[in-house]
């Protein structure tokens, strides 16, 4: 079964990280928001880890007593929970000339932000928070906008890739799906 | 998110002109009945407000004062487990002006306050308790009169129905053989399903009919063209598509009362894409010897039934993915939807199901990303004035229409890719929206309960 980070790991301020650091990994993400809007999903692909845990808990409204039972846990429905395979069988889906859903392509732009960066348990493993608004268009006049964190276990790795994603959970700021699917990546 | 919604049509419908816009017959029907804000208000009267809807699962409340919020058609509603264990359903309107009571997905909750002037509702929607209830109102108000409007509530066996109706005929009498093809997900082993806690509600922008239809008529489009990259995405790579070949013995079945279903019998293919190797294992082989004797070697053998229960509840069993398909005006629906296991299924299988549902029946699922395109496609197109006027075709099967096969109960049969029941759902629509009393539904045997 999939262990899956939770929320509370990224509930407290991280400490100072240098400069360079920063900005190493924050080219990282901008690189990888690249090559989504670029519709380059197999380069793409290869920054996500054999072990990837990519997650998508459901949000729900809540009283805000229950607050602790806004987001669906592990054991729940989800709007993705793929590991390195499913998401491989979606990558070919994706670069298929009949996946109708993304054939004709859409437009889709990342934009990432809010990045920041805690020292992981392991040397050069980082857990990483950003902020993305995905803006995708569609065929005549369809456009569709979300919002998410997301928490990622991101880990140095030796080559041009720099680092790959071990674990990604997206929190989307929706409750209700306001789309008719969801058929690109965060 | 797309377009502006459509101006309402100004034609009147008389009965006879409902009538004929579905004609079996031939084989043709209008697209008006996915376009008319006329027909739509008539569907949320005379289908939606006296019919049994299905508002969730009992396993999502499992304790006293449980609740979820939930709709039937347009109305929201409150689903709330009461100390009894008994389940109520009342709308979700406060009556002394009509502020929404709960405001929230679901919760536990011993009373409802009305966030505008404080009315308080107990679990079961008594109005108890309100403010100043001496000095404005004297202590005269009859506070047993003002609760918000309750529903009629059954259940089948897991799964919760409300109706607004109370001639409406009971639940069982309502699905009738219905029944028989729900068992193959809801009572295949001991101990029934529970719900994987979560419900995925997502929006688009096709009238709910598309999907009714689709999930209890169409295996057309999962043996053709739509789901192909979906089948692509759950076989390893590299794998000859031309040797996963869709299966074609099997059923399509009108049930009777306007449900109606879809059967794949004995080739598991779509188990294997679909939930995956692990959970077809379970249902085919581990836990398969204990549904043929609970259920029969006829159902243990159905790999796959794809159904839809009139008007908007469907799902596929052995997938186990359920969903009701929410009504919001003609040009949109909201779909919610969840997963089923067998309670007593291993822990891992249990995740590896939800999971795979997931993967392919969910917004965004590498199966049902594909319909949303198609529906909402269909629907911007309906937009135009001649395209509105088009007769589609419902004709598949009508002269191929064959006996039922022996052990599987319905009104009508046709071969796996058939349309017997479209022609059936649409006909039993339009009897609905133009009959005032319930003489037109089909006199369905009651089953016996399985052992
Ligand atoms: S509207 Fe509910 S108390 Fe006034
Ligand atoms: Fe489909």
């Amino acid at each position: 079964m999939l262990d899956i980070i939770t929320k509370n790991d990224f509930s407290v301020k991280p400490a100072p990280v240098s400069v360079e650091l920063q900005q190493e990994i924050e080219q990282f993400y901008f690189w990888e928001a690249k090559l989504m809007g670029d519709r380059n999903w197999e380069s793409w692909f290869t920054l996500m880890s054999k072990e990837i845990e990519y997650w998508a808990p459901i949000r729900t409204t809540r009283i805000m007593r229950e607050t602790e039972k806004e987001y669906t846990d592990k054991n729940g429905f989800a709007h993705f929970f793929d590991d390195w395979n499913m998401l491989e069988g979606r990558i070919r889906k994706i670069m298929s000339d009949v996946g109708w859903s993304e054939n004709p392509a859409s437009r889709l732009r990342h934009i990432v932000s809010n990045v920041l960066i805690w020292k992981g348990a392991e040397e050069g493993e980082y857990d990483v928070s950003t902020s993305v608004i995905t803006y995708r268009n569609r065929q005549e006049r369809q456009a569709d906008i979300f919002s998410a964190e997301r928490q990622d276990k991101i880990r140095r790795v030796d080559d041009e890739r720099g680092f790959e994603v071990v674990k990604r959970k997206i929190l989307l700021d929706q409750s209700t799906v306001l789309s008719n699917n969801i058929s690109f990546f965060f | 998110m797309t377009n502006a919604p459509h101006t309402a049509s100004s034609k009147t419908y008389t009965d006879e002109d409902i009538k004929n816009l579905v004609d079996t017959k031939t084989g043709k029907y209008s697209p008006e009945i996915y376009t008319s804000e006329e027909l739509y208000q008539l569907e949320l009267e005379k289908i939606f407000a006296r019919t049994w809807i299905c508002v969730g699962h009992e396993s999502q409340l499992p304790n006293y004062g449980d609740f979820q919020s939930a709709y039937i058609g347009e109305d929201p509603v409150v689903v709330v487990r009461q100390k009894d264990n008994s389940i109520r359903v009342f709308l979700n309107q406060c009556r002394h002006r009509g502020m929404r009571i709960c405001r929230v997905d679901a919760g536990n909750a011993r009373a409802f306050t009305c966030p505008y002037h404080g009315w308080a509702y107990d679990s079961a929607g008594n109005l108890v308790s309100v403010p100043m209830e001496t000095e404005a109102f004297n202590d005269a108000l009859k506070k047993d009169e003002w609760g918000p409007k309750q529903a009629r509530v059954e259940t089948y066996k897991g799964l919760i129905f409300a109706n607004w109706d109370e001639s409406a005929p009971d639940l069982d009498t309502y699905l009738g053989d219905a029944k028989f093809y729900m068992d193959t997900m809801l009572d295949r082993v001991e101990g029934g399903t529970e719900v994987i806690e979560g419900i995925q509600k997502w929006v688009i922008p096709a009238n709910w009919k598309f999907a009714a239809e689709q999930f209890g008529s169409d295996a057309y489009h999962a043996g053709t063209t739509s789901h192909i990259s979906g089948i692509m995405a759950g076989v390893p790579a590299g794998t000859d598509l031309s040797q996963v070949q869709p299966p074609t013995d099997g059923l399509n079945v009108y049930i009777g009362n306007g449900h109606a279903c879809g059967l794949f019998l004995r080739n598991p293919m779509f188990y294997q894409v679909i939930v995956g190797p692990a959970v077809t294992e379970y249902l085919t082989q581990t836990s398969y010897p204990e549904a043929v004797e609970r259920i029969g070697k006829e159902r243990a053998d159905i790999n796959l039934c794809h159904m839809n229960v009139f008007p908007n509840l469907s799902f596929l069993t052995g997938i186990n993915t359920v969903r009701m398909w929410q009504p919001r005006g003609p040009h949109e629906m909201e779909i919610w939807s969840f997963t089923l296991v067998d309670k007593k299924a291993p822990d891992a299988i249990k995740q590896e199901w939800s999971r795979n549902n997931v993967r392919t029946f969910s917004a965004g699922g590498v199966f049902e990303q594909d319909d949303g395109e198609n529906w909402n496609d269909i629907q911007h197109v309906l937009r135009g004035h001649v395209a509105k006027q088009q007769k589609f075709n419902i004709e598949m099967s009508d002269h191929t229409v064959r006996d039922a096969e022996p052990g599987y109960p319905g009104k009508s049969f046709a071969d796996t890719y058939g349309e017997e029941a479209a022609r059936n759902i649409y006909a039993h629509w339009a009897r609905m929206l133009t009959t005032s009393d319930f003489s037109f539904l089909d006199s369905v045997p009651t089953l016996k309960a399985a052992e």
